[in-house]
């Protein structure tokens, strides 16, 4: 009869890509290449953000875009219309991206030279938050329809990145959107978080948005 | 239901630990998940024969257990469970608490030859 024996373990789940994705910070420090996490959910206007993102900063900056989908390249095929690198990465099922499967993107696309990669998460407001994808900074959009309880329902998102962008500002007007109800709840769960109302489709916003990104890719490429 | 992703996680971390340690055969997981953490373990659980299949751990039993939500006190330093008194200290009713436990999402042990 086999004789078992206890091996204790102790580690939490998340340590090991936690792991790999501070090594791939480190790269991304390297080569100077500032990768941005973009999350939420889905329909919220995060391609539409990166197009308008793509066409405020493109000729300051060489940007390449990871487009990362359950399936499809739509959105790919989009972005990459504004003549900037892209690659599409299909995550087979999986809701969410991992550190080494940003990595993996990362090398498709090649870094070399680029200072700003955008990186469009799985749209969900559950999984992303889980998982450090190696980014330089996470950020993330709320569109007006979808509600201002969004920060109450998902904490986790709210309370893990720097910057929220609050899209379709244009349409508050038809929704029961408290604005100052959502910056302070998420305020509450993240006392330095960074908060922009935009509206992507006319770009109005885009401009603080772009000047948020303009500082921290130069703090990040800096030295 | 984000757990499939995570528990895929859980046995690739366990297959690295069985290799580096000459495990071959595995008969126990343990796993301890907080009581605010946001995995459910009823899911867990229903997600698990997926992930382990084809892998050393086929054969594998998984054990859950559950780690309480605890917070602490800032006003009068009572220690209470979080759920249970709706997250205000059930001592003096403050608002102003801390929590201490029960995000845990955590590989405990494997039972092993």
């Amino acid at each position: 009869m086999d004789t078992y024996k206890i091996l204790e373990i102790k580690e939490s789940v998340f340590e090991n890509n936690d792991r790999q994705a501070d090594l791939l910070r480190i790269d991304l420090k390297k080569d100077k290449t500032f990768l941005l996490n973009l999350m939420s959910s889905p329909g919220s206007g995060k391609t539409t953000t990166v197009l308008r993102t793509i066409e405020a900063l493109k000729d300051e900056m060489n940007i390449g875009v990871l487009e990362a989908d359950i399936d499809s390249d739509v959105d790919a095929n989009t972005v990459s219309k504004t003549g900037v690198k892209v690659i599409q990465l299909h995550t087979g099922g999986m809701c969410h991206l991992d550190a080494d499967m940003t990595k993996q993107g990362l090398s498709g696309l090649g870094t070399k030279g680029l200072d700003l990669a955008i990186l469009e998460n799985v749209g969900n407001l559950v999984c992303p938050a889980e998982f450090d994808t190696g980014a330089s900074k996470n950020a993330m959009i709320l569109s007006v329809p979808e509600g201002d309880d969004k920060p109450l329902k998902y904490p986790l998102m709210f309370s893990i990145v720097d910057v929220l962008l609050i899209n379709k500002m244009d349409s508050i007007g038809f929704f029961d959107f408290d604005l100052e109800a959502v910056k302070e709840r998420v305020k509450k769960l993240n006392p330095t978080i960074k908060i922009i109302p935009i509206t992507a489709k006319t770009g109005e916003g885009i401009d603080e948005w772009a000047d948020w990104l303009r500082t921290e890719v130069k703090n990040w490429n800096a030295n | 239901m984000h757990e499939l992703g995570v528990v895929i996680e859980v046995v690739k971390t366990v297959e690295r630990f069985a290799k580096a340690n000459n495990v071959s055969k595995i008969d126990k997981l343990v796993l301890q998940i907080g009581e605010l953490s946001s995995m459910i373990p009823k899911y867990i659980e229903s997600c698990y024969p997926a992930a382990v299949d084809g892998t050393i751990m086929e054969e594998t039993k998984l054990e859950i257990e559950i780690l309480p939500g605890n917070a602490i006190c800032k006003e009068c330093n009572s220690i209470f469970n979080f759920i249970q008194s709706k997250g205000k200290c059930s001592k003096c009713g403050s608002n102003d608490i801390e929590l201490i436990s029960g995000k845990e999402f955590m590989i405990k042990e494997i039972l092993a030859c």
